[in-house]
């Protein structure tokens, strides 16, 4: 390992006057830094204070970030400064392609692309950018309202033509995986008609078969269930025209009855784990809904909820039963 | 781990460990957290007040810490003296002032003139110059504005057509239009609407089902579907729960249980059972205890994240719902 050195020490650094920490107030209790970190610290505070923008300000902004990303100072005064000295923005994407990985979860580093791709306006290489950083943490949430931001701000059909793919592509990986239902949900539905898209009749059935094929593979998935109601919703289908798919979901397996292929109703597969309390959920909701007599049926299920199939949820699965009996007696 | 981690708030031990916080030689980690440093003194702060021990930190250095990181050029305040204001560490800074009755050390017109001007065309609000945006900042500026009296000031209109543009198919609320349900954003997008008196803009029943459908079997919350349950969510969904008078769908037991079994043995909590305890989830592992009515602690309004006295006092007290406080 080499050792430190310190700024004073390096060849063309001699002209700044370095600024130690506090100079005015005093802390709520004192900091003790690394010699390194409090080196390039006390180095940034003398840059700043000149107002220097030059080359040698970007080697020292980016000595900063490498140790503390959420400098978010650091990150401002390096954004400047790329600017005021005309700095190849292009190569500055490519160094922050391996800070990005390895400081997935901070703001910063993903504002900072944000601001460079407005300047260098090329979002195909960035999507391609952010699908490998999927590879290292699939559900980061930063990156997916990035790639939804850069989808949404450039919004040209060549960036949405490959997006629908990307997200099964990754359901395959992971049919779990909240993010991506959620932006398949927002490229289908939330960002206006895509090439190829038109025919939002055909789009709707789409949908519907492959969220029912989901469920079908992987019953027990929150974000896929989720997915289907918000599908009825936004193209106000009432939930009662699921009831036939739905259905055997709510059943044990040795109650199955079919093995008939329905693309419209696919079946649970034969490792499901059976029954779902996502389905008798939905069912319920379908016979709440309905009222009058259907409401006892629905208080049956949640009754079978709260106290055998998601009895994590028991608290709530009570006050629907009591708010379910109240409407009866009214 | 012994027994008496789950059943007791080791409030002695907590509190020593907020005490304690930067008293370490050599700490990198001390100075590489200096960007959350004003974060990190209101969140010390308030949970020393929730333990009842509002004494434990000394009030004037924290005020005059606060006055240090005050940016005169732009009328806001830096986490840290020498970094530049930010809507997040402005917050903080005022909310420790009106906690330490001190705000009369604050010059309100520019503060206010400050956070307005980080709002954008489209209603969202700017954590600052360097223009991120994020339903975080608009809560923060509307939270900001009422605690320092200037509310009037705001386009609620605009603040609220933003929010309501988040609202996603589940339910849920995320940083910006089109992005995924989080618990974080949909607190902040509760608490703001909260403030402004348009809870109307939340699907109350698919929200509230969403945020009761956090609490995993291990008693604990997550913040989206399929994650792993952390403690910080046990406010950000509490609270959420809270203002939407729902808070009865959680299994509170179970939750008190496991926000319990995260303390750390030399005090402080930590996100989950095992993990190193931080001065983030200490504070809002004791918050969402005290909305969980758990016995000796101070009542926190859900919605400032401050005590619940104190806004109270200052007539900004909203409607939320809190569990009964047990006693013993």
């Amino acid at each position: 390992m080499t050792d430190y050195v310190r700024y004073v020490d390096r060849p063309g650094w001699d002209d700044v006057v370095p600024i130690e920490q506090y100079e005015n107030g005093s802390p709520l209790a004192p900091i003790f830094y690394t010699n390194e970190y409090k080196d390039v610290a006390n180095y940034f505070r003398g840059i700043v204070k000149t107002g220097e923008k030059s080359e040698r300000v970007l080697e020292l902004t980016e000595h900063i970030i490498r140790l503390n990303p959420a400098h978010y100072t650091a990150w401002q005064y390096r954004y400047e400064t790329l600017i005021a000295i005309d700095a190849d923005l292009e190569k500055e994407l490519k160094l922050m392609d391996e800070l990005a990985i390895t400081h997935l979860k901070t703001y910063q580093v993903w504002h900072h692309r944000r601001l460079l791709m407005l300047k260098i306006r090329k979002p195909i290489p960035e999507l391609r950018f952010i699908a490998k950083t999927f590879l290292v943490d699939a559900k980061n949430y930063h990156t997916w309202s990035y790639r939804q931001w850069l989808l949404a701000y450039f919004n040209d059909e060549d960036l949405w033509a490959g997006e629908l793919d990307f997200v099964e592509q990754l359901l395959y990986a992971d049919i779990r995986n909240n993010s991506a239902w959620h932006h398949r949900f927002f490229t289908v539905f939330q960002s206006g008609v895509h090439d190829g898209e038109q025919d939002r009749e055909r789009v709707l059935k789409r949908e519907l078969i492959y969220v029912k094929q989901s469920i079908s593979l992987v019953p027990n998935n929150a974000s896929a269930w989720n997915y289907l109601r918000g599908v009825l919703e936004q193209n106000s289908i009432p939930f009662s025209k699921m009831i036939t798919f739905v259905q055997p979901y709510t059943l044990p397996m040795e109650e199955q009855t079919t093995d008939l292929v329905d693309l419209d109703n696919p079946p649970p597969s034969k490792t499901a784990h059976l029954p779902c309390a996502l389905a008798i959920e939905f069912l319920a909701d379908v016979y709440e809904a309905e009222g009058g007599d259907s409401m006892l049926k629905a208080t049956e299920l949640w009754k079978s909820l709260g106290n055998e199939h998601d009895v994590a949820h028991k608290k709530y699965w009570e006050y629907r039963i009591r708010e379910g009996l109240r409407v009866l007696q009214t | 781990m012994s027994q008496v981690m789950n059943d007791t708030l080791l409030i002695p031990l907590h509190i020593s460990y907020i005490q304690n916080l930067g008293k370490n030689k050599n700490d990198l980690m001390y100075h590489l957290t200096a960007h959350l440093r004003m974060n990190a003194i209101y969140w010390g702060l308030t949970a020393i007040c929730i333990m009842g021990h509002r004494e434990a930190l000394n009030r004037d250095e924290m005020v005059e810490y606060v006055m240090s990181c005050w940016d005169e050029e732009t009328g806001g305040f830096g986490a840290h003296p020498d970094h530049d204001a930010h809507i997040l560490s402005t917050l903080s800074a005022i909310q420790i002032l009106v906690t330490q009755d001190a705000i009369d050390r604050l010059n309100i017109d520019r503060v206010a003139k400050f956070i307005l001007s980080l709002q954008q065309p489209s209603g969202v609000f700017a954590g600052d110059s360097f223009g991120e945006i994020d339903t975080r900042f608009s809560y923060i500026a509307v939270n900001a504005l009422s605690l320092i009296g200037r509310l009037g000031d705001l386009d609620v209109e605009k603040t609220v057509n933003y929010i309501a543009q988040c609202r996603n198919f589940d339910g849920g609320f995320g940083c910006r239009i089109g992005a995924e349900s989080h618990a974080g954003q949909v607190f902040v997008c509760c608490a703001a609407l909260t403030i402004l008196d348009r809870l109307d803009v939340i699907d109350i029943p698919a929200l509230s089902w969403w945020l009761a459908e956090r609490q995993l079997p291990n008693g604990g919350l997550n913040g989206r579907p399929e994650k792993l349950e952390d403690v910080c969510y046990s406010f950000w969904v509490l609270s959420s729960l809270s203002m939407l008078s729902k808070l009865h769908y959680i299994d509170s037991g179970k939750l008190i249980s496991f926000i319990l079994s995260a303390q750390d043995t030399e005090g402080g909590i930590a996100d989950r059972p095992g993990d190193i305890p931080d001065v983030f989830h200490t504070h809002f592992g004791v918050a969402g205890l005290s909305l969980l009515g758990y016995p000796g602690l101070v009542d926190i309004d859900p919605v400032y994240c401050m005590p619940a006295a104190l806004i109270e006092k200052m007539g900004l007290r909203k409607g939320w719902q809190a569990l009964e406080r047990r006693t013993g």
